[in-house]
């Protein structure tokens, strides 16, 4: 293969390296008036979305390539293409929702869009890198320009203090990551993942230094996912930020982690370990912590961030069934969540924008405020809650059936209490935004944020009531991993 | 149209019509109930018309109609109606209008109601003719987010307490058939959730197998039906929820769990139905007397009648557990009666609420002197609770007697016992509501309005037909209960 073919299969990633910097030129070209605010340039944020959706179309293009470039380095397989339709559309959601909301935190726009384009180029990296320090680098790659993220708001100390401890975290998770990498790299002699995955095959005895190395790259991984109980920086992290990329983080970044943990999870499997039980409790502990962790919060941005913790433990209970169609419900719950989620957290964007409050009080008499945000925002966590009609039944329901055929009936025992658990929650809001009285005055919703809600909203019911396609879809991408078995 | 379509029509109208209401603008509010009465009103039609059209003399599925759904794990939006469906069908379509006319005093949130009376309506239809596991859960859930709310915004002084109370105890419950679902289907084999095709496959699972998976969905519909001893959600429910709610609560939702009973029992899984029966019967006549007895103790009129449901649904289970043609046949009616008797219970109790602001008996006293027609109509509905012959308590009671004396004679017995109860506790109530001394708090009382007399003339009119002609509803039922009764093999 040479190396135009080569680069022509990276398509979608040159692409988006080049809209963020097309952002960055353009703002250099036509800037902002001195004293005109953040959202004078929303067709910079337009401009990001075009080329998300290039590359969009090119990653459609590229579906069903099989190939491995650069010696096991990257590798384009179905896995790494749903991965990538993932990112960008989170990508593409979160810059419609970005657009009115950037002026309740900073003045400059432009930087905002193009690292919210560059850290998705990290996360398209790492789901399709194929080897360890490739793999270091997509993840420092996504880190660096989340932490900047997290931070932007740098009037307020919240924001520079979720800042620090998102920093600390990926200096930890970063420095375990890389530690388990040395051992399995000082062992067995190899960085691809493939042959890492040959020699176990070959080896009659692990060592334990080799399970050890796994072991500490799956507790970097965990980090990301915002597994327990690795899950600490969580709330903090997710208060803090500004919302936008909060709601960014919370998708995006855990679904990096996933892409990540499926490649490295399948080749680990040659290792002797209890990995039902190891992935299981981790399962387990995450939708339990999480769960009861969400019921005590009184600011919705912490209820989503303990929700969202209670999720991983739900797409963890589809990896922990370690087979083909374990991991396809994993995916098909993946894209689930990410439309309730982005639906409720665009709500949340739009009326934080309105109010400067995201305590879930005050969202007391929404429906009286903007009937459509109510029921946005009704959808996106009735879907969280798992309901039926709505995507996240689906997908609780695959994730947990192809768990029971796996042997995990007591993960999945433990998965359904917990559905009940969230329940109570997600629930009380939308009795607190239906029923309680609250602030009068109508809140108005940005062109932008409208149609990114739209999309959730639609996206939420169109996978609860005709989940078929992306099913075929997800369990196409998960075949892929699994050799196509 | 086809009559397939009508049928699948009669859940997406409700659903479409509960739609329409939420996005009405809220200058058009004092719309919401004539656009719901029209919703629920050309439902019925539907649900007549198929009726009229329902082929009593077969036991196969009727207006069947298959839509591929979710092909890759064998689910399908598979709908049709038989002779044990087809009145709950019309049971469903009649008592949401009757519930719809009744909320003329809903001032709160009036389009939220509205659409949710008919989301709720849109559930139960679906229930009553899916013939899909997961489609027959996914509407057992809808119901479930309907109710809640329903009880949770327009219920009594302990409204939270209830609706938490009902939804807990229901979703524990439909969580275990969710478990026993997926069990069913891991455990055929076959890549289908069709309840026809999974009949014939599951046929070949072991006794063990069998029962271990209906003890899980018979959880979930014991607490529905309810079965004492998983019945104490029940009384809160009632007692808090708003009159039309109760209606549709002690009218249809009931009748879910003992219709899951006919439908995912015998025919699905008939060795753990079998293995379960004795269980089923003992807890069956527990509820008739027990139900019966508390019901005599209580002053609330409101928990009577939530009491008296509990005991009513006894004999529905007492003759779904003989398995007899004669008991299953009395089961059905009883559930059909059942549904218009306690409507008319519900809608009374709430008239005398509203106008005297309480429900306890106490309060009450010789209102026949002062409003004649609504009394009277009291009476009318203790006699047909009490199963007084020539209404349709009556025939339905009596076969389940009659249809369980062979099985189990003593529980017969005890059931035929417990009318005696049953009697007690209404003529009792009936004097001191009804008779006796006036109470002249209530020498004002207003009479019936014309809007309680339409709602309670089709309940009325009703047990009447069916007390004195009830071939109009064992004939359509007959086959398919004769059916049922071969494979239960008494």
């Amino acid at each position: 293969m040479n190396t135009t073919s080569m680069l022509s299969l990276m398509l979608p990633e040159i692409i988006v390296a080049l809209t963020g910097g097309l952002i960055i030129v353009l703002d250099l070209i036509w800037p902002a008036a001195e004293d005109s605010g953040p959202d004078s340039q929303p067709w910079l944020a337009y401009t990001g979305v075009l080329g998300l959706l290039l590359a969009a179309a090119s990653v459609l293009s590229l579906s069903g390539q099989d190939a491995t470039l650069f010696e096991g380095i990257i590798l384009i397989d179905p896995l790494g293409a749903f991965f990538k339709m993932l990112f960008i559309g989170i990508a593409i959601l979160v810059l419609l929702l970005s657009v009115g909301a950037l002026k309740t935190f900073t003045k400059w726009s432009a930087e905002f869009y193009a690292l919210i384009v560059w850290c998705t180029l990290g996360h398209m990296l790492l789901a399709s890198a194929g080897e360890l320090f490739t793999i270091f680098l997509a993840l420092q790659l996504t880190s660096l320009p989340l932490i900047v993220l997290i931070g932007y708001a740098k009037q307020d100390p919240i924001s520079g203090e979720a800042a620090l401890k998102y920093l600390l975290m990926v200096m930890v998770s970063t420095a375990v990551l890389l530690y388990g990498m040395s051992l399995i790299y000082g062992s067995l002699g190899t960085s691809t993942i493939s042959e890492i995955g040959t020699k176990l095959a070959e080896m009659n005895t692990i060592g334990p230094v080799v399970a050890l190395g796994l072991v500490l790259l799956l507790t970097g991984f965990a980090f990301k996912i915002t597994a327990a109980p690795f899950h600490y920086w969580v709330p903090d992290v997710y208060e803090g930020a500004p919302n936008p990329v909060t709601a960014f983080l919370s998708v995006g970044s855990k679904f990096a982690g996933f892409a990540l943990a499926l490649r490295i999870i399948v080749t680990g499997l040659q290792v002797e370990m209890n990995w039902h039980l190891i992935l299981g409790l981790m399962a387990a502990l995450s939708m339990t912590l999480g769960n009861l962790g969400a019921i005590r919060q009184t600011n919705i941005k912490r209820m989503l961030a303990y929700s969202g913790i209670a999720q991983a433990g739900y797409l963890l209970v589809g990896l922990a069934a370690l087979s083909q169609e374990g991991v396809g419900a994993l995916l098909f719950y993946a894209s689930a969540y990410l439309f309730a989620n982005l639906a409720a957290f665009g709500v949340i964007i739009v009326f934080a924008t309105a109010t400067k409050s995201t305590s879930i009080e005050r969202f007391s008499g929404l429906s009286k405020r903007s009937p459509l945000l109510a029921l946005a925002l009704a959808i996106a966590l009735l879907s969280l809650g798992g309901l039926p009609l709505m995507a996240g039944f689906m997908a609780k329901f695959y994730v947990f059936l192809y768990a029971v055929k796996a042997g995990l009936v007591w993960l999945v025992a433990f998965g359904v209490v917990n559905s009940v658990i969230s329940l109570y929650y997600y629930l009380r809001v939308v009795w607190i935004v239906y029923v309680a009285e609250g602030d009068p005055g109508e809140i108005r919703v940005p062109l932008g944020a409208g149609v990114a809600i739209s999309i959730c909203v639609a996206g939420v019911l169109v996978l609860g009531l005709y989940p078929e396609p992306m099913m075929q879809a997800a369990q196409f991408a998960a075949s892929a991993l699994f050799g196509g078995q | 149209m086809t009559l397939p379509q009508i049928l699948a029509f009669t859940i997406l109208v409700p659903l479409a019509g509960g739609v329409l209401i939420a996005i009405i603008p809220r200058s058009l509010a004092r719309w919401a109930r004539p656009v719901a009465i029209t919703v629920s009103g050309l439902t019925l039609a539907m649900a007549t018309y198929l009726w009229v059209s329902f082929d009593g003399t077969s036991s196969d599925m009727q207006f069947e109609l298959i839509h591929d759904w979710v092909p890759g794990i064998g689910t399908s939006f598979h709908v049709g109606v038989d002779g044990l469906s087809m009145p709950m069908v019309f049971l469903t379509a009649l008592l949401t209008v009757v519930a719809i006319v009744a909320s003329s005093k809903i001032k709160d949130l009036v389009r939220e109601y509205f659409t949710l009376l008919l989301l709720l309506e849109a559930g139960l239809m679906g229930v009553f003719v899916a013939l899909d596991m997961i489609l027959f859960y996914v509407f057992w859930e809808v119901v479930l987010i309907p109710m809640f709310f329903l009880i949770n915004i327009w219920g009594g002084p302990r409204r939270n307490y209830a609706a938490v109370k009902f939804f807990i105890y229901t979703l524990a419950g439909s969580l275990a058939m969710l478990g026993g679902i997926i069990a069913l289907y891991l455990s055929t084999g076959a890549v289908t959730f069709d309840m026809l095709e999974l009949a014939t496959d599951a046929a070949s699972l072991s006794a063990a197998t069998q029962t271990a998976i209906f003890v899980a969905i018979a959880f979930a519909l014991a607490i529905k039906v309810p079965i004492v001893p998983f019945h104490t959600w029940l009384p809160d429910a009632h007692v808090e929820a708003p009159t039309a709610v109760s209606v549709l609560l002690a009218g249809v939702l009931l009748k879910m769990g003992s219709y899951g009973f006919l439908r995912l029992g015998p025919q699905l899984l008939p060795e753990g139905f079998r293995a379960l029966v004795p269980v089923i019967s003992v807890l069956a006549v527990i509820s008739i007397v027990y139900g019966a007895a508390v019901a005599l103790m209580q002053t609330d009129l409101k928990k009577l009648v939530a009491y008296s449901s509990v005991s009513h649904m006894g004999y529905v289970m007492l003759g779904i557990a003989a398995g007899t043609t004669a008991g299953v046949l009395g089961a059905s009616v009883q559930m059909f009666s059942h549904g218009l008797i306690a409507g008319m219970s519900f809608l009374l109790v709430g008239a005398l609420y509203e106008r005297a602001h309480t429900r306890e008996m106490g309060a009450f006293g010789g209102i026949a002197k002062v409003t004649p027609v609504l009394a009277g109509t009291l009476v009318f509905a203790s006699f047909a609770s009490a199963g007084l012959p020539g209404m349709s308590g009556f025939i339905g009671e009596f076969l389940v007697i009659l249809g369980s004396f062979e099985p189990y004679t003593w529980f017969a017995a005890l059931a035929g016992l417990a009318v005696v109860l049953t009697a007690g506790y209404l003529l009792w109530m009936l004097r001191r509501v009804v008779f006796g001394q006036l109470n002249e708090e209530r020498a004002a009382m207003p009479e019936m309005t014309l809007t309680e007399a339409i709602a309670l003339a089709p309940l009325c009119i009703g047990t009447i037909v069916v007390g004195i002609f009830p071939q109009t509803l064992v004939g359509t039922m007959q086959a398919s209960i004769e059916a049922v009764a071969r494979i239960v093999g008494r």
